[in-house]
């Protein structure tokens, strides 16, 4: 399922993030990365946001479809 | 050594500017850095005899060249312009912070690791000592709030400035990578002195990391059979990994910046509080984040211009009132009581009525900023203005352009990215600010009366309507639509002490750089109005009455055949009230202006000039604003075109349907 779907309060495993390489680094960089655990704070409508090692982040709704995850 | 140069680096939201503003006080300045419209901070302080200037880079996470942020940050670091870094990390959020210690260790550079807000997390200290050892780097708890730590920060920053510590910590990559980074490396050797001073290691990662432009550099200097051997090994390395190998590096490099926090923080840090989940709920959900918002703005509004307006109002009448009164007392020549009072006075108060109004919304962000909010207030927004090819933080900017445009320029400073903060300091012009609303008044009370209010409220989306297209048509010229994705720091008790100084830098700076443009086109405006010597100032005889004359032409086909009007759209420059005050100088008293503005315009030609008002160049406030906050004259003379071009176009066009 798409980042998207999730509803709030669930963690999850990323699968894959389909993007070009720029956005994949800037995500990667901040430890959301194929095999990373993310947890769903927030679903849409309006930003999701997700909370990794401590820090929360806001992901626009496009980028929120382009990354496939698994319930956890 | 009496001097010294300290930059600072470190991810966004970690306190970099607090700290900066704990070391340095009062003498900190801000600036852009060359080229860019990425804002640059510095301060000096001294310790212990030694002057240390403090460099505040771009908060960034990575150093991948990725954006305009990231760029500055790391050509600055490979200048080499600079004595000590210091790695400021977040004490909440170690493993994200640690990602860029490690960039900044394969590059060579050791920093000192400033480990920031020891106030709000237990048991650090225990921890830094352990990771001093792991790391080979000095590291010093910190608190920008609480001021803890600074002392012994400074001193490490004069012993590493005198004995580099050298790290020995290396990142392990899996081992495929390594064979290819020690065959690039091998390759890197035999060559010209190039990038000279940075290890090949990085340079062989980098290149392995798909980045483009170490690839051009290298590829520049080795030639293209290096950019062959480069793509096959990237390709065998692919086919290896089964992934790319940029992408592997970067997993490793974040898997071993978690391993540096293990231990420590798991079970203190894992979960942030469900109070915290709720708030971020409701300030980002569209129904109850969009009322919220609009209670918030409401308040900033409100108080900004309560306090502004009263403050203000006294400092205006203090210069249009108090002090002329005291200056015709003087009984100087007349040319000269002109000079002081309708070019220097008038001149001094167009600045200084500014001041209350800026110092307060500077504050009001400056808190704002601090607690947090202003991070969800863009996460809110930011799907829907992405239509117009804006960002979400450039909502609160537009909002304050309807009070007044110079704040909404400056308050473009919580923007992120650059072409999106340009983008919207190119179109806060076109919101009708409350200096424009007199105009409308005076001209809808004089033809409209029946009408009023639905014509002021047209003119105002009219107003909305340009500035959404004009940023359609900017985010084409400056494309790069990034997607949205910011982070979300920790909600906090703004620091009274951190806010103020905030405050006073920036009005310092306000008054300095814009201040002085408008002190200046205030003067200039003067003399063309008051030339030759004794003729009734801004009167059909002086320079700017022919001015006007002479630009009549232009305006008759939108039906101004005046040159009056003409002449009140010009010292309208200043301020755009101005211009119903000078049309009731020029068409004497102010009570008859309505009659008077009746034998001049037909109520078609009045809705062009409103129209005109409206679109017409910003105010020179608004322009000398621009100016410092793009560091150039290019952005503002661009707008002052587009707008006169277009303004001109839109009130013909108007008055030829109506006619």
């Amino acid at each position: 399922m798409k980042l998207a779907e999730v509803k709030a309060g669930r963690e999850v495993k990323v699968v894959e993030i389909y993007g070009g390489f720029g956005i994949r680094r800037k995500l990667a960089s901040v430890g959301i990365f194929p095999g990373a655990k993310v947890k769903v704070v927030k679903n849409p409508p309006g930003p999701v946001i997700v909370e990794t090692s401590g820090t929360r982040f806001a992901i626009g709704m496009g980028m929120a479809r382009k990354i496939e995850v698994e319930l956890e | 050594m009496n001097k010294l140069k300290v930059v600072l680096v470190g991810n966004p939201n970690v306190g970099k500017t607090a700290l900066l503003n704990a070391l340095t006080g009062r003498k900190e300045k801000t600036g852009n850095w060359p080229g860019v419209t990425v804002q640059k901070r510095t301060g000096m302080f001294n310790f212990r005899g030694v002057d240390i200037e403090v460099i505040d880079l771009p908060g960034v996470y990575t150093l991948s060249c990725e954006s305009i942020e990231e760029k500055v940050a790391r050509d600055f670091l490979i200048s080499g312009d600079y004595d000590v870094v210091v790695n400021i990390v977040d004490g909440e959020s170690l493993e994200k912070s640690f990602y860029l210690t490690l960039e900044l260790l394969e590059m060579g550079i050791n920093p000192i690791v400033a480990v920031n807000k020891i106030d709000a997390v237990q048991n650090l200290k225990s921890y830094v000592k352990n990771l001093s050892k792991i790391l080979g780097l000095k590291v010093v708890p910190v608190s920008a709030i609480t001021r803890e730590g600074l002392e012994e920060l400074s001193e490490n920053i004069l012993k590493q400035a005198l004995e580099k510590e050298v790290s020995y910590f290396q990142i392990r990559y899996p081992e495929e990578i390594e064979n290819a980074i020690s065959l690039l490396e091998l390759k890197l050797q035999s060559s010209k002195p190039f990038l000279k001073e940075l290890p090949k290691r990085w340079i062989a990662v980098k290149l392995l990391e798909n980045d483009k432009e170490i690839e051009n550099l290298t590829v520049k200097s080795f030639g293209e059979e290096f950019k062959e051997l480069l793509e096959k090994i990237l390709s065998d390395l692919k086919n290896k990994l089964k992934s790319e190998p940029g992408e592997v590096i970067i997993k490793t490099r974040f898997e071993t910046a978690k391993q540096l926090t293990k231990g420590v923080f798991e079970e203190s840090l894992s979960s942030v509080s469900r109070i915290e989940d709720c708030v971020d709920k409701f300030l980002t959900h569209p129904l109850t984040g969009i009322p919220a918002f609009a209670l918030i703005m409401f308040f900033v509004f409100k108080l900004t211009f309560l306090v502004g307006d009263w403050l203000g109002g006294l400092v205006d009448d203090f210069f249009s009132r108090v002090l002329p009164d005291i200056v015709k007392h003087l009984h100087l020549p007349g040319f000269v009581e002109s000079l002081v009072n309708d070019g220097i006075l008038a001149g001094i108060g167009a600045v200084l009525t500014f001041l209350p109004l800026l110092a307060t919304l500077y504050f009001l962000m400056a808190f704002l900023e601090d607690t947090g909010y202003m991070a969800r207030a863009s996460a809110l927004w930011d799907n829907f203005v992405r239509i117009f090819g804006l960002n979400g933080a450039s909502v609160i900017p537009l909002i304050l352009g309807f009070g007044c445009n110079v704040p909404a320029v400056f308050s473009t400073r919580t923007i992120k990215s650059e072409k999106k903060r340009l983008i919207t300091m190119m179109i806060i012009p076109w919101i009708s600010c409350s200096a424009r609303l007199p105009v409308y008044v005076l001209f809808t009370s004089a033809f409209f009366k029946e009408h009023q209010t639905a014509i002021v409220i047209s003119l105002y989306f009219l107003g909305i309507f340009f500035a959404l297209l004009f940023s359609l048509v900017l985010s084409k010229v400056f494309p790069g639509d990034e997607e949205f994705f910011i982070e979300l720091p920790r909600y906090r008790l703004p620091s009274l002490r951190l806010v103020l100084n905030q405050t006073y830098i920036e009005v310092r700076e306000f008054f300095v750089k814009a201040g002085t443009v408008i002190l200046a086109v205030s003067v200039v405006i003067w003399i063309l109005a008051s030339l030759p010597p004794g003729v009734p100032y801004a009167s059909e005889s002086s320079v700017l009455g022919s001015i006007g004359k002479k630009l009549v032409a232009i305006f008759s086909p939108m039906g101004i055949e005046d040159w009056k009007p003409v002449v009140a759209l010009i010292t309208g420059a200043i301020a755009k009230e101005v211009v119903v005050g000078t049309l009731g100088t020029l068409y004497g008293n102010e009570e008859s202006l309505a009659q008077e503005l009746k034998s001049t315009f037909t109520p078609e030609s009045a809705i062009a000039f409103m129209i005109f008002t409206l679109l017409y160049i910003p105010c020179i406030a608004t322009i000398a604003s621009i100016k410092q906050e793009t560091g150039g004259w290019k952005y503002p003379l661009i707008l002052i075109g587009v707008e006169l071009v277009v303004a001109w176009l839109v009130a013909v066009g108007i008055y030829n349907l109506l006619v």
